[in-house]
C-alpha cells in the first residue's frame, strides 16, 4: 500500500512528546484488557463446569478475536502517536494525525475564539496537557495531545497572541 | 438623530412628538414589552385553568342539573375559590414576568433583563447581529403583536428574543437594531453625521415602500426609518404542493405504502391497515407543517439585507444582514429534476443552534422551491460578487453540468470505481470570491462557502481513497445544515487546493475588515443608502440568468467598494 501522507510537503511538523506514548498505552490497557477479562469471563465459567451453553470454541473464538484486535491496535499506538504533528505558519495552525485515517487540519488564527488546556490525572503525572482551539464552527476539532506542558502554555499564548493580532469576525 | 430607535407611541403625530421628547435623551431607557404578551404565551395555561373550572358548571347547566349538588355544595365554595387562588396567581405571574421582563437599546449594545426569581440579563453587541427575525404566531397575529428575535454571534447562548411587541415597534426596533448595526447610524456619530442619515431617512421614506402610516414630517424626526425594500421573488402556492408532493419523503410514503398493501394482501391480515393510521397521522402534520411554514414565501431585497418572509397561520419575517451567510447549499432531488426546481438552504451562524430543531430547519431555507431563474437572482442576493465574469455559467455548470464545464475539477478518473455513477459531477472551482462544491448525479447539489466565512479545514483520507490517490477536503463553517465536504479529490489537487484555500481565506478576511456592512464603504455610508437601492430596482421580476449576471455586475461594483 502507497504511504504517501496527505499533509502539503515541506512542512516542519513539531510532534508531540515521546512520552504521550505512555498515557495511550495506559489508556489501551484500561479500555481492551478490561473488555478482553469481561468476554473472557464465559470461557472461565464454562471450563469450570459452571455453564452449559456457550460451547467451548465459541468461548474461545471471541476473547481470542477482541485480544488480536487489541494486539493490533497496540501495534499501532506507537506510530498513531508518532503521526501526530502540528506546525505554526504564518497565518495559520496545522494539526495533522493518524495513519489509516489521515487528517490534516488547518485552523486560521483569526478564526480562532479561545484556546483550551486540558489535563488529566494521567497527564499531570507525566507532565503533558492537551490543547484545543475553538472556532465557531463545531466541526473544528483541532486538538494536540501530549504536549509538555511547558509548550502547551507557550503554544496556547502564542495561539492567544496571534489570534488578537488577526482576528476576524465570524 | 440623538435617539434610538424607541418605538414611537401612537401614530397620531402630537403624541408622537410626546414621546419623542420624554424618550428623546434617554439613549437607553428600559422598555418593557406589550402587557398582553405574557397572556399571548401563556394563553394555553389560562385556557386549561377556565377549563377544568367551567367544564363542570356548564356541563351541568346543559344538562338541566343544578349546578351544586347537596353533597357538592359544601364544597363547592373550596373548590371554586381554590380555582380562583390558582388564576389568579397565573395572572399575578404573567404580570410580574411583564414588570420585570424588559429591554434597552444603548450604545453598541441591545440588553434583555427578565425573570422575578432567576433574574436574567442577556447582552448583545449589535454589530455581531447575524440575522433578525419577526414571528407572528397565531394569536399574537390576532392581537397584532411580535416577536422580535435576533441571533448574535458572541459566546455562549445566542438568540434574544423580545416577545411581544406592536407589530410597528417591532418593525420600529428592527429597523433601529439594522441601522446600528450596519453603522449607518451611531449614537457616537457627531451631527453632522446626524443630519446626514437624517436625510437618508427622509430620502428612504421618499422612496418609501408601503410607510402608508403617517405624514411626512414624522420620518425626520423618527430614528431610524426601516429600510425600503423590493420583492424578488415569491412562491407561489402550487409548486409548493408541487413541490412537498415529489419531494423525497413522498417517494418513500408510496413505497413504504404500496410495501403494507401488498403486505396485508399476502398475509390476509386486514389489520395491518390500523398501523397504517397513525402514521398518516404524523405524516399529514408533517406535510402540513412545510405547508404552513412555506406558504406565500417571498423574498425581498432591501438595505438591510434580504427579507424572507413567509407562514400561512403563523407568520416569520426574517432579516439576514449583508455578508451573514456563512455557506450555502442548493439541492434538486431527482422527482424535482423534470420540473426544474431548486431548494436552497444556509448556514447562519445562530440558526443552527437553535434549540428547536423544526425551527431551526424552516429558518435555514433560502428558497424552499424555485425555478432556475430564481436560484440565479437569490444566489445574485447573497452573493453579490460572484468573483467571476460568468456567474451564470459557472452556476449552471455548478447545478446541472459535469465534468469540466466552466472549470470544474472533477474526481480523476481512476478513482470511478469509488463513485460509479457520480465521479463526474463531484467537483470543486474556486471563484474570486467563494468556494463552489458540486456532487451527485441524482440527488444534484451544489454548495457555496464564500472564502472570508471559511472557518477552518481539514484533509481527509482513509485506506481505500489512498489506493486511488484521492482525499477529501472538508471545510468547516457554523452549526446548519450545509455541511461543506469535496470527496474525492485528486491528491495532488486536494493539496493545492487547501493551501490555495487557505490563502485565499487569509486574504478575504484582510479585505472585510469591519462587521459594521455600512461601514466598510468608505466615507460617506450613510449617502450610500438611497443609492444603494436604486441599482437593485431592476431586479424583480426579470430574474433571468443573463439579468442575474447583469446585476451581479452592479452588485460586484458596490461588493468592490465596500472591499476596498
Amino acid at each position: 500500500m502507497p504511504t504517501e501522507a496527505i499533509d502539503p510537503p515541506d512542512i516542519a511538523w513539531q510532534r508531540v512528546s515521546p512520552t504521550y506514548l505512555t498515557v495511550r498505552l495506559v489508556e489501551w490497557a484500561l479500555a481492551n484488557l478490561l473488555a478482553v477479562l469481561v468476554l473472557s469471563a464465559p470461557l472461565v465459567f464454562v471450563l469450570l463446569g459452571w455453564w452449559l451453553w456457550p460451547p467451548l470454541w465459541l468461548a474461545v473464538t471471541i476473547p481470542a478475536a477482541m485480544l488480536l484486535v487489541a494486539l493490533w491496535r497496540l501495534a499501532l499506538i506507537p506510530r498513531q502517536v508518532r503521526a501526530i504533528g502540528y506546525a505554526e505558519r504564518d497565518d495559520d495552525l496545522l494539526v495533522r494525525s493518524g495513519i489509516f485515517f489521515q487528517r490534516t487540519l488547518a485552523v486560521p488564527y483569526g478564526r480562532m475564539q479561545y484556546v483550551d488546556i486540558a489535563v488529566g490525572p494521567m497527564e499531570r503525572g507525566l507532565g503533558l496537557c492537551t490543547v484545543k482551539l475553538h472556532t465557531a464552527s463545531p466541526g473544528t476539532n483541532a486538538r494536540i495531545p501530549g504536549l509538555p506542558a511547558a509548550e502547551g502554555a507557550r503554544l496556547r499564548e502564542q495561539l492567544a497572541a496571534r489570534g488578537e493580532a488577526r482576528l476576524a469576525g465570524l | 438623530m440623538t435617539t434610538d430607535g424607541q418605538p414611537p407611541g401612537p401614530p397620531a403625530v402630537p403624541p408622537a412628538a410626546d414621546s419623542l421628547e420624554t424618550k428623546g435623551p434617554s439613549d437607553g431607557e428600559w422598555l418593557r414589552v406589550h402587557p398582553a404578551s405574557p397572556f399571548v404565551r401563556g394563553w394555553v395555561a389560562l385556557a386549561a385553568i377556565t377549563f377544568f373550572l367551567g367544564r363542570d358548571v356548564v356541563e351541568r347547566t346543559l344538562q338541566g342539573q343544578p349546578v351544586f349538588e347537596d353533597g357538592f355544595a359544601r364544597r363547592a365554595p373550596w373548590l371554586l375559590g381554590g380555582g380562583a387562588v390558582v388564576l389568579a396567581v397565573a395572572v399575578l405571574g404573567f404580570v410580574l414576568t411583564w414588570y420585570f421582563t424588559k429591554y434597552q437599546v444603548s450604545g453598541g449594545y441591545v440588553r434583555a433583563k427578565s425573570g422575578l426569581l432567576f433574574r436574567q440579563h442577556r447582552q448583545a453587541r449589535l454589530d455581531r447581529v447575524q440575522a433578525i427575525d419577526i414571528v407572528q404566531p397565531l394569536l399574537a397575529r390576532i392581537f397584532g403583536l411580535a416577536e422580535l428575535k435576533f441571533e448574535v454571534a458572541d459566546a455562549g447562548e445566542s438568540a434574544v428574543r423580545l416577545a411581544y411587541l406592536k407589530l410597528d415597534d417591532a418593525r420600529q426596533l428592527r429597523a433601529t437594531i439594522l441601522a446600528r448595526a450596519s453603522g449607518a447610524v451611531s449614537s457616537g456619530t457627531v451631527s453632522a453625521a446626524a443630519a446626514g442619515a437624517g436625510t437618508v431617512s427622509a430620502a428612504a421614506a421618499g422612496a418609501g415602500a408601503g410607510s402608508a402610516d403617517s405624514p411626512g414630517a414624522r420620518h425626520f424626526a423618527q430614528p431610524a426609518h426601516e429600510a425600503p425594500e423590493f420583492t424578488v421573488l415569491a412562491v407561489p402556492p402550487s409548486r409548493l404542493i408541487g413541490s412537498l408532493l415529489l419531494s423525497e419523503q413522498s417517494f418513500f410514503i408510496v413505497v413504504g405504502g404500496f410495501a403494507s398493501v401488498a403486505l396485508s394482501v399476502l398475509t390476509e391480515n386486514r389489520a395491518f391497515y390500523f398501523y397504517l393510521v397513525p402514521a398518516a397521522l404524523g405524516l399529514a402534520a408533517g406535510y402540513w407543517n412545510f405547508f404552513n411554514k412555506g406558504y406565500n414565501f417571498t423574498a425581498a431585497v432591501s438595505p438591510d439585507g434580504i427579507r424572507l418572509r413567509y407562514g400561512l397561520l403563523d407568520t416569520q419575517a426574517q432579516t439576514l444582514p449583508p455578508g451573514r451567510i456563512q455557506a450555502l447549499k442548493i439541492a434538486q432531488p431527482p422527482l424535482w429534476r423534470p420540473f426544474g426546481w431548486y431548494r436552497m438552504q444556509v448556514n447562519v451562524a445562530g440558526y443552527g443552534a437553535s434549540g428547536n430543531a423544526a425551527e431551526g430547519n424552516t429558518r435555514t431555507i433560502l428558497l424552499p422551491v424555485g425555478k432556475l431563474a430564481e436560484v440565479m437572482a437569490m444566489l445574485s442576493l447573497v452573493l453579490p460578487d460572484p468573483g467571476t465574469d460568468r456567474p451564470a455559467a459557472v452556476f449552471a455548470a455548478g447545478l446541472t453540468g459535469r465534468d469540466s464545464d466552466a472549470g470544474f475539477v472533477t474526481t480523476p478518473r481512476r478513482a470511478r470505481l469509488l463513485a460509479p455513477l457520480a465521479w463526474r459531477r463531484n467537483g470543486y472551482t474556486a471563484t474570486d470570491t467563494a468556494l463552489l462544491i458540486r456532487a451527485g448525479r441524482w440527488w444534484r447539489e451544489l454548495v457555496v462557502v464564500p472564502h472570508q466565512r471559511t472557518q477552518s479545514l481539514a484533509l481527509h483520507q482513509g485506506p481505500v481513497a489512498r489506493r486511488f490517490r484521492v482525499a477529501d477536503l472538508v471545510l468547516h463553517t457554523t452549526a446548519g445544515p450545509v455541511a461543506p465536504r469535496l470527496t474525492q479529490a485528486g491528491l495532488d489537487q486536494a493539496r493545492q487546493l487547501f493551501n490555495e484555500q487557505s490563502a485565499r481565506a487569509r486574504l478575504a478576511r484582510k479585505r472585510q475588515t469591519t462587521e459594521q456592512w455600512l461601514r466598510q464603504v468608505a466615507p460617506g455610508a450613510t449617502v450610500q443608502l438611497p443609492v444603494r437601492q436604486s441599482p437593485g430596482t431592476p431586479t424583480p421580476g426579470v430574474p433571468l440568468p443573463g439579468a442575474a449576471a447583469s446585476d451581479a455586475r452592479i452588485h460586484h461594483q458596490q461588493e468592490g467598494q465596500q472591499h476596498g
